[in-house]
């Protein structure tokens, strides 16, 4: 049986009682809507983008604690990146968080990000840890309409 | 059958979300819904994200209460 404390670790169950970024942003350029249906999970996300960097990112809504720790680290670990440093760090998430992280691949790039590693032993809950991800996502291409997870 | 009696018990928990709930549950081998249940207009109305819920029928043991009740205190224990 998978262990429960690898799911909800520290790092995680913090930052979901005190969400980082947590704010709407006033200069943003950029926002995007992201949804769970089936969960109830809805955020709203803030991006300033300046050229190819995000300058500063927040975000706001409610979630499961998977959903919004993983919204608060994103925040954290993507703030100051270039737009293609971020996809990148979401594909390496991905990966992640399925299991499909290659073993000799630079997981070290994700940084604390790596305690989402328990969540592949919980495949209901790897929409919740993306959610924000793909958000993000939507933000940064500019898409309208809501993003959904179902 | 007076509508008091229904066996199906929907809940929520001061500051954890019903997901996390019914993960947890999970492992101890309980079965709850969790989510809107097909329900989100009265989500709305109650302004909660969702709900946890459980049901129960004649084939449910005493034992099998007290199983959810402990289960909901090892929630409790998690995000205390």
């Amino acid at each position: 049986m998978s262990d429960l404390r690898d799911l909800y670790q520290e790092t995680i169950l913090e930052h979901s009682k005190s969400p980082r970024n947590y704010r709407k942003l006033e200069a943003a350029n950029r926002t995007a809507e992201g949804y769970n249906p089936l969960c109830g999970d809805h955020f709203t996300l803030y991006v300033d983008v300046q050229g190819d960097a995000i300058r500063d990112i927040g975000f706001q809504g409610s979630g499961c604690a998977i959903s919004k720790a993983s919204a608060s680290m994103m925040t954290q670990s993507v703030k100051g990146r270039s737009k293609a440093e971020a996809q990148q760090l979401f594909r390496q998430f991905q990966e992640l968080v399925t299991n499909q992280a290659s073993p000799n691949g630079d997981k070290d790039k994700l940084g604390k990000l790596t305690v989402f590693s328990g969540v592949s032993e919980f495949p209901v809950r790897v929409k919740c840890a993306t959610l924000a991800w793909h958000t993000l996502q939507a933000a940064l291409e500019g898409t309208q309409q809501p993003v959904s997870t179902e | 059958m007076p509508p008091s009696n229904l066996g199906v018990l929907s809940f929520v928990m001061d500051g954890i979300h019903p997901h996390d709930i019914g993960t947890i549950l999970d492992q101890e081998g309980i079965a709850v819904r969790t989510g809107h249940h097909c329900a989100q207009p009265l989500m709305e109305r109650f302004g909660v994200p969702a709900t946890a819920r459980a049901s129960f029928a004649l084939y449910n043991t005493v034992e099998e209460v007290d199983a959810l009740a402990e289960g909901l205190e090892k929630v409790q224990e998690v995000f205390a």
